[in-house]
């Protein structure tokens, strides 16, 4: 989960890295603001390049038009106002994950937009010897300036505590003359999330009183984590929009059932016609990569994996067609391990059943795997008696071909 | 004699009294892959099929001590301490089918195999496979005889169903498997395509092997590295799936853990041309697979 700049300072503050004093205001109320000008509004958006698209203002005095009401397609409903900062140098630093080195890196270079063009470099580290904050502290030591190793110490404390995939300070800035500090304690009455005095406790200075403060946090969290990490956050939607209708209830079809998963990814797309109920992690992406190239127009993303019970499909099957555009409806999957065809057919058409009005659009279906034959003969007396438009494939037909298969049912065999 | 899964592979299997444990533990016993004990903590003593469960790995290995390959199929929270109790007795492969492991986790587990010189496959592995001799892991289901022939070309596939619908596509135009490995499509795997190239390399077996890539890491650059620089000589037919994935906001989670694209890393694009710069050829379709091997 990518997390709002401000939902990233917390962590940081947590672990005692010094952000700049903010106070957290909705765009739909009339905000008491308790940061004194000039200072800088930032909208909490989770696109990146923020600061290019206007989504970062520095202001002398508040104005009552705050801001812009969307930031790359993106909606503004909170805007941070934070107070300006003296800078010095300006870093980027950040911990990750990196498929070349297979393991942990940190990345340390010139800071500001587009920091991996001004020659960040990426050093691994070794996992395991990060046990010991001595032993983080010699690697650091080669790579860092001396000023940033402690605030780098916390990042790692960061990073590891709330089981990142990234932890990401940019810019991160010296400043020689300290930012004014934290106004007195009744602030922020009725405001959400009040003040957050950055500069509080956890603020250090070094000898030659600089003082180092993360201005940005960008944190991805690691959801595969989310079972022993003590902090929530609200779920959030990476297209910019409100979740759909389908797309919440979709997802609710895994909660408290761990027998295989449906649901759990599903993305409704504008303006598709061809609504798509997939199989696997991987044969997923390459049928909606087929049906693309085919020219068709996919409705929705959805994938199921791992022998999802029959109840599933059932339930998935209902919400995938429930859009009232559709022009055709692909079952598609690859060779099945073991997912059971028959009963995950079975589950897609006891959906089918409970629809209303009733599919009339062509229906193409593509799987293969255990107890595939009994499904099909099940399906085809189904179709013949129930009247569904059904177009049944095995696997001796080539996945991908039944892209254009549903394409040309779809859209008549004019299309392309 | 195809590789990692050989007539000489002997299997424990951590999770052996959990739903996916004992399942897989009788595919395994039914395609005749030799299965010799089963660890699941505070049930040693207890059988799962006729096979002897043990509360530890240490007395697993006292017991049976030809043991060298493990299969992990426990919960995503016990997986890094089955992990490491594997690296520890120095397994030499172990097989990681448990999905959605802390990323953290997975790093520390697979730099102590490292340093521990055993091999790790998975996570989110859905096997390994060398049709007519064994099998490790889920791969192939109650009866991999349809989908997976015995021949000479290795199959590596971060996808399970993948590996499964390749398979397929080679078995029904008469190409036989030396080996079909399912490497997971998490950001980090113990064993990468390069990882299992070089074992492909080494196997007599093996004429030509299948890679099934997709967006996302540097796995795939790093095989065209391993070809370029004479590492890898037999041919190579590679897939990359993923473009749809990459007109959705950047970011977006679908698929396999690892199948995200920031910035440039990682494309499809990038993943083609490196490919390709290596003499590889590329299917557009998994159809066309059999076609590019002649």
């Amino acid at each position: 989960m990518l997390l709002y700049e401000y939902e990233g300072k917390k962590l940081f503050k947590a672990c005692g890295i010094n952000v700049p004093q903010s106070q957290l205001v909705l765009i739909s109320e009339s905000p008491n603001i308790q940061i004194s000008a000039p200072c800088v509004l930032k909208a909490q958006v989770l696109s990146g390049k923020r600061a290019d698209a206007g989504g970062i203002i520095k202001v002398q005095s508040l104005l009552k038009e705050l801001f812009r009401k969307t930031i790359n397609g993106e909606r503004v409903e909170k805007i941070l106002v934070e107070e300006m900062v003296e800078i010095d140098k300006e870093y980027y630093l950040s911990f990750s994950y990196s498929t070349e080195s297979r393991g942990l890196v940190l990345t340390f270079g010139e800071g500001g937009t587009g920091a991996e063009e001004k020659g960040a470099k990426t050093y691994p580290i070794d996992i395991l010897s990060t046990s010991e904050v001595k032993k983080l502290r010699l690697h650091l030591g080669g790579v860092l300036p001396e000023e940033l190793i402690e605030i780098a110490i916390k990042l790692w404390e960061v990073f590891i505590k709330y089981d990142c995939e990234l932890a990401e300070i940019n810019p991160l800035v010296t400043t020689v003359i300290p930012a004014k500090l934290a106004l007195d304690s009744d602030r922020g009455a009725g405001i959400q999330n009040n003040i957050d005095s950055g500069s509080g406790s956890g603020m250090t200075s070094s000898k030659n009183d600089k003082i180092v403060y993360a201005l940005d946090a960008k944190v991805i969290l690691d959801d595969d984590a989310d079972f022993r990490r003590e902090v929530k956050f609200p779920e959030r939607n990476l297209f910019g929009r409100p979740p759909t209708e389908a797309e919440i209830e979709a997802r609710k079809i895994d909660e408290g059932d761990h027998r295989g998963t449906a649901g759990s990814v599903y993305w409704d797309l504008q303006g598709g016609d061809i609504a798509v109920i997939a199989a696997g992690g991987g044969g997923s992406i390459v049928n909606m990569d087929a049906l693309l190239a085919f020219g068709g127009k996919p409705a929705n993303y959805t994938e199921h994996s791992g022998n999802p019970p029959r109840e599933k499909l059932k339930k998935l099957t209902k919400i995938v067609l429930s859009n009232p555009n559709l022009k055709g409806c692909w079952f598609v999957g690859g060779t099945a391990n073991f997912t059971d065809i028959y009963e995950t057919l079975m589950g897609f058409v006891e959906g089918l059943r409970e629809l209303s009005p009733k599919p009339t659009y062509p229906i193409v279906i593509r799987r293969g795997g255990p107890r595939d034959k009994e499904a099909f003969e099940a399906l085809k007396e189904i179709g013949e008696k129930e009247g569904f438009d059904f177009h049944i494939y095995g696997r001796e037909t080539p996945m991908t071909q039944t892209a254009k298969t549903m394409v040309e049912l779809a859209y008549g065999n004019t299309s392309n | 004699m195809g590789i990692l899964v050989t007539e000489t592979t002997k299997v424990l299997i951590q999770g052996i009294t959990g739903k996916e444990g004992s399942k897989v533990a009788l595919q395994m016993r039914n395609y005749n892959t030799k299965v010799l004990a089963g660890v699941t903590p505070g049930k040693g003593g207890q059988q799962v099929h006729g096979i002897p469960v043990y509360n530890t790995i240490t007395e697993a290995l006292e017991n049976h001590p030809g043991i060298n390959a493990s299969f992990v199929a426990v919960p995503n929270f016990a997986a890094y301490g089955a992990m490491r109790e594997a690296i520890e007795a120095k397994i030499p492969l172990i097989n990681v089918l448990t999905e959605h492991i802390p990323i953290q986790d997975t790093a520390k587990a697979v730099a102590l195999a490292k340093r521990n010189g055993v091999k790790i496959v998975g996570p989110s592995s859905i096997g390994i496979i060398s049709p007519g001799i064994g099998k490790v892991g889920s791969i192939g289901g109650d009866d991999p005889r349809g989908v997976y022939s015995k021949g000479s070309v290795g199959v590596i596939s971060k996808s399970g169903g993948m590996a499964s619908e390749v398979s397929w596509i080679l078995t029904k135009n008469g190409i036989g498997q030396s080996t079909v490995a399912g490497i997971g499509g998490d950001v980090l795997i113990g064993s990468t395509f390069a990882d299992l190239l070089e074992e492909f390399e080494k196997d007599e077996q093996t004429k030509a092997v299948i890679i099934f890539g997709e967006i996302g890491g540097t796995y795939e650059e790093e095989a065209a590295d391993l070809i370029k620089s004479g590492g890898f000589t037999k041919k190579v037919v590679a897939f990359i799936s993923g473009l749809f994935a990459e007109q959705l906001p950047a970011g977006t989670k679908l698929g396999h853990a690892g199948a995200i694209v920031y910035g440039d890393k990682g494309s499809y694009k990038s993943k083609i041309e490196s490919l390709k710069s290596a003499g590889i050829k590329i299917a557009k379709t998994p159809d066309e697979i059999p076609d590019l091997l002649r």
